[in-house]
């Protein structure tokens, strides 16, 4: 029990040590690296907390997909010439007011944290009645899943929906810069991709699969394949041109609209909207978290490339 | 609830997103697509009225499950106003965009083919979260619900693609985010204490000083998005610098999720805690103080109404602060008349004041009656919104700030009149700085270019002007649908 004890403690020490250390850090290539450990380690303080499915999520998506974003982003500043150093060092606001400010309010919001945790009447009994009551009704027989994909399956459309709205909002912002110099990937790259990939593929269909009674699902899966996509773009056997925009708007908006036209095809009859006949729950709640994985997975990949595909040849706005 | 259709109040929130759907992946068709959504949107919340006319307040438990394990959308007098006024702003803002998209590029923007080809798809799936944030019965909800909305406005906000537009854009999605994270981390706090989301667990709460902090983060977040002062930093530039259609959409209804949700928090269950509530006043006061200020100082047409905005909001904020922790229901009454009547005028004075600067080429108000060319028509419009915004009889923002004031003054509330008058004052003053530049000839030196004929692009802002000022006549039955399902409690 001391041993686990000292790990938990040595753990939240170096979370919140990395926390700090990211925001102090000048230099931003290793601003991003300390986010993503910090990420990484995150993820293992929810698995200390039982919560496997987010430990996935975060380590995915907060830790992986993230970091590949920053530094596609740090990449994009540097080689773009929109930075003048090469060095992108992050400068801190000078404006002593505007810090004190900034201080001060978030001390405020930090005092209501630390009031609204402390003040908390300990053990209020959750949810957790109600949903292990309805589980045989779900369709699904892990908790989690059931609750994202059946008790509050709206929210998890409209969470569907935000991805939907921030690619669109991706590729809607289109200056007509020229493509950013792809990193050189080297053959030991190609190499590794090439073992990479079929393992991660399979890997993501698992975690879709498994989800329906395990920690798993969707979103693990979908970021999973993203990142497949990922590698997929950096060894250049991936390369968006513009007549892959049909197929591509079609994969963003499949998750959406499978959900929301099987949310609606089950009402009628005295059932309302989202209320899946449970002899074919299952099915319908897979049929759901396939199309949105592969939705999910389409739509990261897409936020990595950064923008609507362009003649890459001329690196000149097209349409 | 119906046997063979599907309910309306999912109607409302998915024919639009079935929409942005649509005119995302045939962008060609997209403005054909968006004002038919529009129109079947508008064709559900008609059938949901008349629901709501029959039974009052309307629940569905969307999967069956029922709250607190599932979630319910509900329907009452006060949602179903706010949908019908939304859609009828998303038309006649939809209407506006069409002629909008059909002008000239800006320097250094997007290619206006894109821009309507965007408009869209974000256009609707900001109708889908404004939907589902009235219909929304649930506090996660609420916070999903608002995630939608922020990312459809900050894509609209850049919609024009310019350079200011984009720095705006940046900083709004900032604030955004941040206040998304309060509001979740508040809504957290709410669970671990009640263990439960919708909003009837509220009634219920124990009234301590941990609920009163986790009101506390939430209330904060909603006041970032809503551009609160001192959070109002990031609204007037990236009101001022969206394309004209964007900003109306941005100012009219973006702004008001934050508000209508801080009323229904209020309504479900007491503001914890007597000092959120003096705040709220406090912050509103600087907000109409603040902004009106600034619209006073505004060298541009567009900043000077997004500065207003700002002053607005902040009035809004006094009316709920005024309602006090025992929820007087008139104080209520008047912020939901003043969210509705700050909307249609405000959105008919975006396009209005974009017309202006599309025809005149700019939007300078020191140089605004230098112009040969006089756009009569959003010059009407512009200034029958800035009447409704005033507050001058007959229009809706009259009766709003009018049963705000004659609360107040009923109750003695002194320093609330004094807060509305000198807003009223302010709001005068600067919007007399455009009319008057719209009035004066005197200084026109180039040869007149009266009349260069009427286009269709100046029917939506007089449509929407003209309403805000009309629906001032219309105020016994706005006011009946608003108490139908008796959401401010029952009538005193």
């Amino acid at each position: 029990m001391t041993v686990l004890l000292a790990f938990d403690l040595l753990l939240a020490a170096s979370i919140v040590g990395l926390a700090a250390a990211t925001l102090l850090m000048r230099d931003a290539f290793a601003m991003i690296v300390a986010f993503i450990v910090f990420g990484m380690l995150l993820a293992l303080g929810w698995a200390r907390l039982v919560a496997p499915d987010v430990a996935l999520a975060e380590v995915a998506i907060g830790a992986g997909l993230s970091g590949a974003l920053l530094l596609r982003t740090l990449a994009h500043l540097r080689g773009g010439g929109l930075s003048a150093q090469g060095g992108a060092s992050v400068s801190a606001p000078t404006n002593g007011a505007t810090q004190g400010i900034n201080a001060l309010l978030a001390g405020l919001a930090t005092c209501a944290l630390g009031l609204a945790y402390l003040g908390a009447p300990q053990n209020v009994p959750g949810l957790e009645a109600h949903v292990t009551d309805a589980m045989p009704e779900s369709g699904v027989t892990h908790p989690v899943t059931a609750v994202l994909l059946n008790f509050r399956a709206y929210d998890t459309l409209m969470e569907v929906v935000v991805l939907l709205a921030a690619v669109i909002v991706v590729w809607q912002v289109e200056r007509g810069l020229a493509e950013t110099p792809a990193p050189a990937l080297g053959t030991v790259y190609q190499g590794f991709a090439r073992v990479a990939l079929p393992v991660a593929v399979i890997a993501g269909g698992y975690l879709l699969w498994i989800g329906a009674e395990a920690p798993g699902g969707a979103f693990q899966a979908g970021a999973v394949l993203g990142a497949v996509a990922v590698l997929g773009l950096l060894s250049r056997h991936v390369r968006p041109a513009p007549a892959h925009r049909p197929l591509a708007r079609g994969t963003f908006v499949a998750g959406t609209a499978i959900f929301a036209l099987v949310a609606l095809g089950v009402s009628g009859a005295g059932r309302e909207t989202f209320e899946y006949p449970p002899a074919h729950a299952k099915t319908l709640i897979l049929l759901i978290e396939a199309m949105v994985t592969v939705s999910i997975a389409a739509t990261l990949a897409a936020l990595f490339h950064g923008r609507e595909p362009v003649t890459v040849a001329t690196g000149k706005e097209t349409t | 609830m119906t046997d063979v259709m599907p309910d309306p109040l999912t109607l409302a929130i998915l024919l639009p997103l079935f929409g942005a759907i649509a005119a995302f992946l045939l962008p060609r068709a997209a403005p054909a697509i968006g004002l038919g959504a529009v129109v079947a949107t508008a064709a559900a919340i008609a059938v949901l009225g008349h629901l709501v006319v029959q039974a009052g307040t309307i629940f569905v438990p969307l999967g069956g499950w029922g709250a607190p394990l599932g979630i319910e959308l509900r329907a009452d007098g006060l949602a179903l106003a706010m949908l019908g006024l939304t859609a009828l702003i998303a038309l006649g803002v939809g209407l506006g965009a069409l002629a909008a998209f059909a002008g000239e590029t800006e320097v250094g923007g997007q290619p206006m083919a894109r821009q309507r080809a965007f408009f869209w798809p974000l256009c609707l799936l900001l109708l889908t979260g404004m939907n589902g944030v009235y219909l929304s019965n649930d506090l996660f909800n609420l916070y999903v619900m608002l995630e939608v909305i922020s990312l459809a406005a900050v894509g609209l906000a850049v919609l024009g693609g310019t350079v200011a537009a984009l720095r705006a854009g940046l900083a709004y999605m900032y604030a955004s985010l941040l206040g998304a994270l309060m509001m979740l981390l508040g809504v957290g706090f709410v669970y671990l204490q009640t263990g439960r989301l919708d909003l009837a667990g509220l009634a219920g709460a124990p009234d301590s000083a941990a609920l009163s902090a986790a009101f506390g983060l939430m209330l904060v977040g909603l006041a970032l998005k809503t551009a609160l002062f001192p959070l109002h930093f990031w609204l007037p530039e990236a009101h001022a610098n969206a394309t004209a259609p964007a900003s109306a959409l941005l100012s009219a209804l973006v702004v008001k999720a934050g508000l209508y949700i801080l009323l229904r928090l209020a309504e479900a269950g007491p503001f914890p805690g007597e000092a959120i509530l003096t705040l709220m006043g406090v912050l509103g006061t600087g907000a109409v103080l603040w902004g009106g200020v600034q619209a006073l100082r505004a060298e541009r047409l567009k900043l000077l109404v997004a500065w207003s905005t700002v002053a607005q909001m902040g009035l809004i904020f006094v009316a709920l602060a005024r309602a006090g922790l025992e929820g007087l229901s008139d104080s209520w009454r008047a912020a939901a008349l003043l969210i509705l009547a700050h909307a249609v005028a405000k959105a008919g004075m975006f396009l209005a004041a974009g017309r202006i600067k599309d025809v005149i080429g700019h939007d300078r108000i020191s140089e605004l009656d230098r112009s040969a060319v006089r756009p009569a028509l959003a010059q009407l419009a512009f200034a029958l919104a800035a009447i409704s915004l005033i507050g001058l009889p007959p229009s809706l923002g009259f009766i709003g700030k009018w049963s705000l004031m004659e609360g107040a003054m009923m109750a003695g509330n002194w320093h609330w009149v004094a807060v509305t008058m000198a807003g009223t004052l302010l709001s005068v003053a600067y919007f007399t700085r455009a009319l008057t530049g719209f009035l004066r000839f005197d200084r026109v030196r180039a040869p007149l270019d009266e009349h260069r004929g009427w286009a269709l692009a100046d029917a939506p802002p007089v449509v929407l002007a003209g309403l805000a000022v009309g629906l001032g006549l219309a105020a016994g039955p706005i006011l009946a649908v608003l108490d139908l399902g008796t959401p401010f409690g029952a009538i005193p």
